[in-house]
């Protein structure tokens, strides 16, 4: 097995591998077919906006066409997308999103702020993440050592976020530039999945670098930190309880 | 194998009907006030947009949560229904096209279908349905959207779009060329045409 695909197996580990939506140029009825063969099935498709990018939201996957899938991911044949489990996951996720309609894949101003401030605010609390460009942000990704409850994953996120667009006002900057969700969300974790690391941008063919303190890394040094962060940085459970204790609540 | 792509809202139901006529009710998930709420319904219903360049806003959740609502209690074409299952019986593929963002509202469209009994092989979300239809080599679009009936004949896709006041005069074609877009007042009339 390549061993990116083993990595992402490792990291992802808790997320359900039996759907994940495709992202991929491919398209029609004869690649349809071939794509649903061993059971799988599409609950439904979509033509996005960039050019002929489809996606294909995958139902009833076999374990051994995941692993086709991974391959082809990390052979950026295609971008995979994973959903969380509806009710408990060893992984988190912050997405940070340029909020306007016009030139939403550019880093704006207040997304750098947003994200050197969300993970400034992690790190004070023990829990390092790993932050990933997408397409029109960053996703900030948060392993635990064992799952957690849904809610209380999205109410330390909630909570974070908060955090985050509070340190935006004090810095002179509106929120509202930013779309925050946080995952999984209990509300809709059977709806919105995640694109894997090692993507690469379905409209720019970027690829999904790794943002550290230092900057942004290239792709071979981001598979290496990945790698990395996987085998050192993994949050243990009483570090994040004790990190999501700390957090004021509601007022 | 013959495929057909046909739309939903103000298609295969009446969306717009529901959304001016039904009675919407704030709860505590719209965080909004009771007079915010008023505000909003009014302008969603006039078809008011927001002026700024904001993807997610305040308004767009509001207006998603009562889209919502309209998809589940609008009502079927009964002669849509009998389309559709005229269309199985006579084995054409069948691909239900929406602008619905199926992300979040999959499992509500599947229900409704399967509970107002209306066959389709695949479902697929996009905001350009030509473009769709011309790149999976789909002749045939059942839609009420004035830009697709206004396009369809440039692309090779013959458009056929219900009969409504609100809609557009159909294109002139003085000849008519075989993807011009033609209006209908039942779906019966499309059966002849599909098979042209």
């Amino acid at each position: 097995m390549d061993p990116r695909v083993s990595l992402l197996k490792e990291f992802y580990r808790g997320l359900p591998r039996d759907r994940a939506k495709l992202e991929t140029e491919e398209y029609g009825f004869a690649f349809l077919a071939r794509l649903l063969t061993d059971g799988v099935t599409l609950e439904y498709g979509e033509l996005t906006p960039f050019g002929l990018v489809h996606k294909y939201k995958l139902a009833c996957i076999p374990e051994r066409r995941m692993d086709d899938f991974l391959l082809a991911h990390v052979e950026n044949v295609c971008n995979i997308c994973l959903y969380f489990d509806v009710r408990a996951n060893d992984t988190f996720c912050f997405n940070l999103d340029n909020n306007h309609q016009v030139n939403s894949s550019e880093i704006i101003p207040e997304m750098e702020v947003a994200v050197r401030e969300l993970g400034r605010h992690l790190r004070g609390l023990g829990c390092e993440p790993l932050i990933v460009a997408s397409g029109r942000g960053y996703h900030v990704w948060g392993r635990l050592e064992a799952a957690v409850a849904n809610e209380r994953l999205h109410d330390f996120m909630l909570r974070c976020g908060a955090a985050t667009a509070a340190a935006l006002h004090r810095q002179g900057h509106d929120h509202h530039q930013i779309k925050f969700t946080f995952y999984p969300d209990p509300r809709v974790h059977h709806a919105v999945s995640l694109r894997l690391f090692g993507s690469r941008h379905v409209k720019n063919k970027v690829f999904s670098r790794i943002l550290t303190p230092q900057g942004l890394l290239d792709e071979s040094a981001s598979w290496e930190f990945f790698a990395d962060h996987l085998k050192n940085r993994t949050i243990a459970l009483a570090q994040f309880q004790a990190a999501h204790d700390s957090l004021p609540g509601p007022s | 194998m013959k495929t057909i792509a046909i739309d939903l809202d103000d298609t295969l139901n009446n969306f717009t009907e529901t959304l001016q006529r039904m009675q919407f009710v704030r709860d505590e998930t719209h965080a909004l006030s009771e007079e915010a709420y008023q505000d909003y319904l009014a302008k969603l219903r006039c078809g008011w947009t927001e002026s700024g360049d904001l993807l997610s806003t305040e308004f767009s959740f509001f207006r998603y949560k009562i889209h919502q609502q309209c998809y589940e209690r609008a009502r079927a074409r009964t002669d849509g229904v009998r389309f559709t299952q005229w269309l199985r019986q006579n084995h054409w593929r069948i691909v239900i096209c929406t602008y619905r963002d199926l992300r979040r509202a999959q499992d509500c469209t599947r229900k409704w279908l399967a509970d107002n009994e209306i066959s389709f092989d695949y479902l697929f979300m996009t905001g350009n349905k030509i473009g769709f239809c011309r790149a999976w080599g789909i002749e045939h679009l059942v839609d009420d959207e004035a830009i697709n009936i206004t396009l369809g004949e440039r692309f090779g896709v013959n458009v056929y779009y219900p009969a409504a006041e609100r809609l557009p005069a159909p294109p002139t074609n003085p000849v008519r060329t075989p993807a011009a877009a033609r209006a209908f007042q039942t779906f019966d009339e499309i059966k002849p045409w599909i098979q042209e």
